[in-house]
């Protein structure tokens, strides 16, 4: 699955990123775990919770990060 | 390369210290520089990019050294601009690094923390934010850390200026020791070392969410976030638009209009007869009393308080959270929702706003987010000046001029949208803590962006009020106004006398609507000269920042577009409301 499709309250593992330099600079990366904060309206970005970190991802990034839950 | 760093840094650094205080972005790297230097602090372009940094002097028991201020980057990858003028400084060589790591977010810091090894410069970390740290529960061993990283590591909380002498010390005895470089390590490498150190070094105990943690939440979810951004906003102007009317009809207005003009024109009254040079210091026009009332009465106000506000939000960590609550909305019109950071300070000045859109990486953001700051934000001068024409006149009339700036804001974003091929930079953002901003560099940075109000607006603004002094009392305003009498009479409904706006509004925003609080008019000409003025030209400031940005073209192109929707929606206002007067009169 895609992170786009994430629900809140429930952990993930990133199991695929797109070559986004940013990306991976903001520890966006295969096998890091997370889980989704919220959703913004009007295909706003998904934000997501790594460790403490909040970081807000554009919805169409999101389509191209795969996912797995855990 | 010995030219290269000549012309990288336009201050001699010879026999300083020179030390680099780099840093992730929103580690607090901008607190600690403003508290490590003293008073002596500008800020330079780096030459050939678009990247602006600060730097200042720094003295330490009798050595002097100096700090710059590296713009913050998560990587040195070389893959954005700042990331390359970090690299540039790195190569260009330092007496010693000091390296700011976010204890909250240490993970994600510690990959420039390890990349910066790699360069021969003895490098001291300070770890900061370590009260937040542990309010969040995350506990850090520091000894460990140090171990792992084979540098000092030095527990800081700047915004208490906790750990910054000792930070000092250690900066400037490393400053004389030389150190090899760490062997290069791939990215893969690099992550790999960098979850070793985390789980050898870092532990978490639960805590309670804070008060302030629970806000970092709740401002960014859709509900409540959307109506506290508004509500924060809203609030935003009531500070602007009532505390700058406070100040200029309790303190400003009197003293001007009653103490010093008074004063004056008397001494004037002294020393010069009575004739054109007396009229042309102290007459209607007159350069010692227009120059005095309208930049320091009616302008400085809230041009204080708009700075004031604003950079509370951006150091607050805030701005971000309303980047991304608005990024959907944005998205509409083909921008992304960081762009309305540069926006927001185009109601300050559109200068800063159109330098601030660097920041964004598509040229098709950077040229939309300039043409709406151009075109349809009033800056914090021309709002001044609104608030004096329309403020006691017609609260309605002022209401019109802002919802029509929204709207115009509104459809030339997306006639520009549809126009301009391209897209925007997707959002990926990292949120930043919330916190309560620091006074010091606080008041630095507020200090830094009045001086450059003072140099950059009021120099043109008097030079603007001379000449309306000068074409007012010696009559040829007279003759020109009669020259387009017929367009500004007949299209627009105004007294020939309002060609003065026209005229002086090329050199500032305010300009075009100041002289029209010295004619008696009526409700509907007061609407149609603020609408004029709105979307008339940009400033002089402006022109030459979006030719020195884009080109002489584009700037051309901005001026006459607003220029000519300046005067067909004021005009067809005009036909509108005379016609509509008829009917009811």
């Amino acid at each position: 699955m895609v992170l786009d499709s994430c629900v809140k309250e429930k952990d993930y593992i990133i199991d695929d990123v797109p070559e986004v330099q940013l990306l991976k600079a903001l520890g966006i990366r295969k096998g890091v775990k997370f889980e989704v904060q919220t959703k913004l309206p009007l295909q706003g970005p998904v934000v997501i919770k790594i460790g403490n970190r909040s970081i807000a991802v554009d919805k169409s990034l999101a389509r191209q990060i795969e996912v797995q839950e855990v | 390369m010995g030219c290269h760093t000549e012309k990288a840094l336009p201050i001699s650094s010879e026999d300083k210290i020179k030390i680099l205080l780099m840093g992730n972005p929103n580690v607090g790297k901008s607190v600690i520089f403003s508290k490590l230097t003293g008073v002596h602090v500008d800020s330079s372009n780096y030459v050939g990019t678009t990247v602006d940094f600060t730097y200042g002097d720094v003295k330490h028991r009798n050595k002097t050294g100096m700090v710059i201020d590296v713009p913050g980057t998560y990587s040195l990858q070389a893959s954005s601009e700042a990331e390359r003028v970090a690299t540039n400084f790195l190569e260009e060589g330092a007496d010693a690094i000091i390296c700011v790591l976010d204890a909250t977010h240490l993970d994600r810091n510690l990959d420039l923390a390890l990349s910066l090894r790699e360069y021969p410069i003895p490098i001291v970390y300070a770890l900061n934010l370590l009260d937040v740290a542990e309010r969040q529960g995350i506990i850090i061993d520091v000894e460990k850390l140090e171990k792992r990283l084979k540098a000092p590591v030095i527990p800081t909380v700047a915004i208490k200026n906790k750990g910054l002498r000792k930070l000092l010390d250690t900066a400037f005895s490393l400053a004389n020791e030389t150190v090899e470089a760490f062997p290069k390590q791939t990215e893969e490498e690099r992550w790999e070392t960098i979850a070793d150190i985390i789980g050898d070094v870092q532990r978490h105990e639960y805590k309670e969410p804070t008060f302030i943690e629970k806000l970092e939440y709740i401002t960014l979810k859709p509900w409540p976030g959307i109506p506290i951004a508004l509500l924060v906003l809203l609030l935003s102007l009531g500070v602007v638009v009532g505390g700058g009317k406070a100040l200029r009809a309790l303190i400003l207005l009197p003293l001007v209009n009653n103490v010093i003009t008074p004063f004056l024109t008397r001494m004037v009254g002294l020393v010069v007869p009575a004739g054109i040079f007396r009229n042309l210091l102290v007459g209607e026009f007159g350069i010692l009393k227009i120059g005095i009332e309208w930049p320091f009465a009616l302008i400085l106000p809230y041009v204080l308080l708009f700075y004031l506000v604003f950079s509370f939000l951006e150091d607050s960590g805030y701005l971000p959270r309303i980047a991304v609550l608005a990024d959907g909305a944005l998205s509409k019109l083909g921008i992304q929702g960081g762009n309305i950071i540069p926006m927001m300070l185009g109601y300050g000045c559109a200068v800063p706003a159109i330098l601030g859109t660097r920041a964004a990486t598509t040229y098709k953001e950077r040229i939309m987010v300039a043409t709406l700051v151009s075109f349809a934000i009033p800056c914090a001068s021309q709002s001044g000046a609104f608030f004096a024409l329309l403020g006691d006149k017609s609260i309605l009339a002022l209401i019109l001029v802002y919802l029509m700036s929204l709207i115009t804001l509104f459809v030339v974003g997306l006639v520009m949208n549809k126009a301009i091929k391209g897209k925007g930079q997707p959002m990926l953002l990292e949120i930043p803590n919330l916190l309560l901003p620091d006074r010091t560099a606080f008041f630095k940075k507020l200090k830094l962006r009045m001086k450059h109000f003072l140099l950059d607006a009021e120099g043109p603004m008097l030079i603007g009020i001379v000449i309306a002094a000068v074409i007012a009392e010696t009559g040829i305003l007279n003759s020109f106004s009669t020259m387009i009498e017929p367009f500004v009479e007949g299209w627009l409904g105004l007294p020939k006398e309002a060609s003065l706006s026209l005229l002086l509004g090329i050199i500032r925003r305010e300009l075009a609507v100041l002289p029209l609080l010295e004619l008696d008019l009526n409700l509907l000409q007061l609407l149609v000269g603020s609408v004029v003025a709105l979307f008339y030209l940009p400033c002089l400031s402006v022109f030459g920042v979006l030719t020195k940005e884009f080109s002489l073209r584009t700037s051309l192109g901005i001026g006459i577009a607003t220029t000519a929707t300046a005067f067909l929606i004021a005009g067809i206002i005009n036909q509108i409301g005379t016609f509509i007067w008829a009917l009811v009169g």
